[in-house]
């Protein structure tokens, strides 16, 4: 009789870690945001130290080609979730906003005013990581959206270098130390999982 | 004493429940997804998969990305209903020490 329970019970487990399995959707981005971290760290230098208008089009480029195919490279294939795809369409949507409207600031010279530049790229990430964080109920993205959003109102206020410090504290925060803390979780959750038999 | 119900022998094999589980949180997966979360031998998953098919419980697409063949499968209204009353009639054996 107690064995009998035990085994219902354990088919009740099974039920909920994986109805949990397949909602789990943003852990496993970890290593994009890693790399987007990255790649504004590599954009800034770029067009500080290099002078040229092509730093953050050309950088951005490449780091959106870079996320394609690590999409792509991933084992194991995605399920398609309503959940995966709404958290989808807020970044490709941030992107494609992102690289428009820096890319033709950036060709027709009017990214000058560096401190706005940073305000509206840190209000930018703020809304996609707010956006995430409310649909997924995760409060450490929430923590990441509040980061952005101070940092956009602190790139207004504070001087030149001032502004630049506090754009890269933001981005080794929310981009950085969150993507990693994405892959830990990530990785502890796989390592969890034990072989289903029939 | 109470009539105690009868569970469901398709949806009631480990990998069988696991699958129709995972596959009831998203809206289609492929194979080598549901081989990654459940850890299963290909042999084994594609023959439980195959029992879900035959019973109606999931559907299955097969389809060329980038000249890869792909297996995507997807639970049925069906196989969604028969979960759920697997569920109640899990939390009917077990009585009402199990939370809902």
């Amino acid at each position: 009789m107690a064995d009998d329970t035990r085994e219902l019970r354990d088919r009740l487990s099974i039920i909920e870690s994986m109805i949990a399995e397949g909602q789990r959707t943003t852990e496993s981005w970890g290593s994009t945001f890693v790399l987007w971290g990255l790649a504004y760290y590599v954009a800034i230098a770029w067009s500080r130290w290099g002078h040229t208008v092509w730093a953050w089009p050309v950088t951005i480029s490449i780091a959106a080609v870079l996320t394609i195919v690590l999409a792509f490279s991933k084992p194991g294939g995605h399920p398609r979730t309503t959940l995966g795809r709404a958290i989808g369409s807020i970044w490709i949507a941030l992107g494609i906003s992102m690289f428009l409207l820096f890319f033709a600031a950036g060709l027709t010279g009017r990214l000058t005013d560096r401190h706005l530049f940073l305000a509206v790229m840190s209000a930018i990430l703020g809304m996609a990581n707010g956006a995430s964080a409310l649909i997924l109920r995760w409060k450490v993205q929430l923590g990441c959206a509040a980061v952005w959003w101070a940092a956009a109102i602190a790139t207004c206020f504070g001087s030149d270098a001032q502004s630049i410090i506090v754009f890269l504290v933001a981005i080794f925060l929310c981009q950085i130390v969150f993507g990693f803390y994405g892959m830990i979780a990530n990785t502890q959750g796989r390592k969890r999982q034990a072989p289903l038999h029939a | 004493m109470p009539d105690l119900p009868e569970l469901d022998p398709v949806v009631h094999g480990r990998l069988r429940l696991a699958l129709l589980s995972l596959l009831s949180g998203v809206e289609e997966a492929e194979f080598t997804w549901l081989r990654a979360r459940t850890q299963a031998t290909d042999g084994n998953l594609g023959a439980q998969l195959l029992k879900l098919e035959q019973a109606g419980y999931v559907a299955v697409e097969k389809k060329f990305v980038l000249r890869k063949p792909q297996t995507l499968y997807r639970i049925t209204e069906n196989g969604r209903q028969a979960l759920t009353n697997y569920i109640r009639a899990l939390r009917k054996l077990l009585g009402s020490g199990v939370d809902e």
